[in-house]
């Protein structure tokens, strides 16, 4: 009696373990059919650009995060939202026309750079800082950021501190595995403070930590600390953000080394976004311009017909995308604006140096011409 | 009451002093915990992502699969717990039967209330009234089984098959209509517990054979399987399955993550179940064997007869316990394979928009920790039953 029942409980276990290989098989099927002809040519030619396998197989592989406040995060049906997020979309419109084409992979911090290098991921938007190791040695290739951050330190109000340089022998606690933490400690260094820096897990542990006083000052990058202000419970003027910013923290889309096509196309994407915005294009009103402007550079951008002497024509600068892809990105995700007003304003973030060129801000985007 | 509460709390001053502590500090703990649920817990954080919780990504168009799964393995569930009961014409009062009930399966049916209460919806409803129409029918279907004549006839491998057919067919076909790769929240662990456990049982009893096996090779083999999976932190394969994996074969071609959790911990289940077996095993005496030998029995049939169904008896308790660490394992999948599982849920949410720096982690880890306290507890509790049923350290 008990035999039968451990055969048969084993022959519906793998049955089980079979029909899962069989479901992810076939749901795997049409992306391997549709990367069939470049996966068999990475391996005669390297020259093989993502650009193309992207576009045969029909959806961008974006390597991001999942509980990132304002940047990445899961909305209730476990959908990724955030500023990132709406990026990596940006990306996806671009190439492929269509912003719902993108798979996002969740990664964790030590992971990132692996899951690039050994081609699991397209392109890296995940609150990456560009720095000139991780260009060099990590194989990646960094492009136009999307976010100038920078680390900054958050303290109580009523604790009287209202500079860093005040904050002798203090405790400061940051996230584990970060440039946060080796920047606190060199700053330390810097001006003879001899902090204790403390590490957490993870920033609502650091929250808990704080409210119980087991924390001078927060250090974090300041899009951070503006978050976790916003929403304090008790109040945001219960808490100081000091105002000295002590690193400089491109955040940065990546992509693999040596893949120029690929990297100027995802690059363009994120470009576009700015010149949407100098340009005053939002999705409201892009298709409204497109079809009464008679701006020639803003037709050129939308990838509309331009008349000229000797007939129409569209601007295709050979960068292997559509030539309407800043339409289909403005269209369908919005300019930089309406991307940092979505995600990033609520958090409390101003505009600050992300602002554009003509507006004191340093996102100056390259003509499109 | 009085004269044993005297007696035993408060023979003599120290005795006093000491009960009066720990029951002011249990007092306070359990005040405090109460209200934490009651007052102080803002439980909407759970009951908005409540479906993220449980079921992750999984379509919404599909949840009806999900939930006739479910129905359907209840209906087994019942169908096979009343056809295996023995006597059935003792007869027990209708009160012990369903006080035994509840001790059984309370904590379950109070989980599923409270996950009904919080989804609100009148098919979570529906589901959970369904859930326990379908174990009704099948202990009804089991009950007709043993009392109509012309069913008891049908032999004991065909009733099973017909059985459990009805949820295989259920499960296989959600599973091949859904994309895997949107599973995710408690589903996923426990699918992934499921089918490791399933799995990995086959491979440790053999593997403990094999390092009993007089063949030197097979022993050889068999014992560097067990001490080099051993011998790596869990968490190290994982990663290892996750990340390194991709360097070797083109990412086209790689598993899923789903696929490479589970032959992880299949891998690493099996070797430490293969050494708790080799315990039983050794626990049987030689006697046993020689007795078998000289009876003229083949030495499977010692082994398959004799000595290993007594020596899984005998380990019983270690072995669930195998499985409990196994089944809370899996959140370590969330971590190193980047799977939507429920601690990294339970993490997530906490950094939405509406609950960013609230301190709603309480609330997020608490639930995560609640339905992996039931679901080991009801583990360990079906083990002491099974325990008490052959009668594991009596003689």
């Amino acid at each position: 009696m008990k035999k039968p029942m451990m055969a048969l409980a084993a022959v519906a276990a793998s049955a089980l373990f079979l029909s899962g290989c069989a479901a992810t098989d076939t749901t795997e099927e049409a992306t391997t059919a549709a990367t069939q002809s470049t996966s068999t040519s990475t391996d005669t030619a390297a020259s093989v650009s993502l650009l193309e396998s992207v576009q045969a197989a029909g959806v961008v592989r974006c390597g991001t995060r999942d509980a990132l406040p304002g940047f990445a995060v899961l909305d209730d049906s476990g959908e990724h939202v955030g500023f990132d997020s709406d990026f990596c979309k940006a990306i996806a419109a671009a190439v492929l026309g269509d912003a719902t084409a993108v798979e996002m992979v969740d990664l964790e911090t030590a992971d990132r750079f692996t899951a690039l290098q050994n081609g699991s991921i397209d392109v890296l938007v995940r609150n990456t800082t560009w720095t000139a190791t991780r260009d060099g040695s990590e194989a990646a290739t960094f492009l136009q950021p999307n976010f100038y951050d920078g680390q900054g330190m958050m303290v109580a109000a009523n604790s009287g501190y209202s500079s860093v340089s005040q904050m002798k022998g203090a405790i400061i606690c940051v996230s584990k595995g970060t440039t946060t933490e080796g920047n606190a400690a060199l700053e330390s260094s810097r001006l003879g403070l001899n902090w204790e820096v403390r590490s957490f897990d993870d920033t609502d542990l650091i929250l808990e930590a704080f409210i119980a006083g087991q924390c001078d000052g927060w250090s974090s990058d300041v899009s951070q600390l503006t978050g976790f202000r916003s929403a304090y419970p008790e109040g945001a003027a219960a808490l100081a953000i000091l105002p000295e910013v002590f690193s400089k923290e491109p955040l940065a889309p990546a992509v693999l080394d040596g893949d120029t096509a690929w990297a100027q196309a995802v690059n363009w994407a994120i470009l576009a976004t700015i010149q949407a915005e100098e340009f005053g294009i939002t999705s409201a009103n892009v298709d409204q311009i497109a079809s009464s402007t008679q701006d020639v550079s803003i037709l050129r951008f939308l990838g509309q017909e331009i008349e000229s002497s000797d007939g129409s024509a569209v601007l295709d600068p050979s960068l292997g995308l559509p030539t309407d892809f800043a339409y289909q990105v403005v269209k369908q995700v919005g300019n930089y604006g309406e991307i940092f007003a979505r995600h990033l304003a609520p958090l409390g973030l101003e505009r600050g140096v992300n602002a554009l060129w003509t507006d004191g801000g340093i996102l100056y985007a390259p003509p499109y011409r | 009451m009085i004269v044993w509460l005297k007696r035993n709390m408060f023979r003599s001053v120290g005795d006093s002093i000491i009960s009066v502590v720990v029951a002011a500090l249990a007092g306070w703990v359990v005040w405090q915990l109460l209200q934490f649920v009651f007052i102080t817990g803002r439980w909407e954080i759970i009951q908005v992502n409540l479906k993220l919780l449980l079921v992750g990504r999984f379509p919404e168009e599909l949840m009806w699969m999900l939930g006739t799964s479910i129905l359907a393995l209840s209906f087994w569930i019942g169908a096979v717990a009343s056809s295996s009961k023995r006597d059935p014409d003792k007869k027990t009062s209708l009160i012990k039967t369903g006080f035994g009930l509840l001790s059984r399966f309370g904590l379950i049916i109070a989980l599923g209330a409270i996950i009904i209460a919080l989804a609100g919806t009148l098919d979570a409803v529906l589901l959970g009234i369904g859930t326990v129409a379908a174990i009704a029918l099948g202990r009804l279907v089991g009950l007709a089984r043993r009392r109509i004549a012309v069913l008891a006839k049908i032999p004991w491998l065909i009733w099973q098959i017909l059985l459990v057919a009805l949820p295989l067919v259920m499960i296989v076909q959600t599973l091949l209509v859904s994309d895997l790769s949107e599973w995710g929240g408690f589903l996923i662990n426990v699918y992934i517990a499921i089918l490791s456990i399933a799995l990995a049982f086959p491979l440790g009893v053999f593997l403990a054979l094999g390092r009993r096996s007089s063949l030197p090779i097979v022993r050889l083999v068999c014992t560097s399987y067990i001490e080099l999976v051993r011998g790596a932190p869990l968490f190290v394969l994982l990663l290892l399955a996750g990340v390194a994996l991709e360097f070797f074969i083109p990412s086209e071609i790689a598993p899923g993550a789903i696929f490479r959790a589970v032959t992880v911990f299949t891998m690493f289940t099996a070797a430490y179940l293969a050494e708790i077996i080799r315990g039983g095993l050794q626990s049987i005496s030689k006697g046993q064997t020689e007795a078998g030998k000289a009876l003229g029995l083949s030495t499977v049939k010692i082994i398959f007869l004799i000595t290993l169904p007594q020596a899984l008896r005998n380990v019983i308790p270690a072995q669930i316990g195998q499985f409990i660490s196994l089944f809370k394992d899996t959140t370590l999948a969330g971590a190193a394979l980047s799977m939507l599982e429920l601690l990294k849920i339970g993490e997530a949410i906490t950094k939405q928009d509406d609950y960013l720096g609230q301190g709603l982690v309480y609330e997020s880890l608490g639930f995560v920790a609640l339905l992996f306290w039931v679901g080991s507890y009801v583990m360990s509790r079906e083990s002491q039953r099974l325990e008490r049923k052959l009668g594991v350290g009596i003689r």
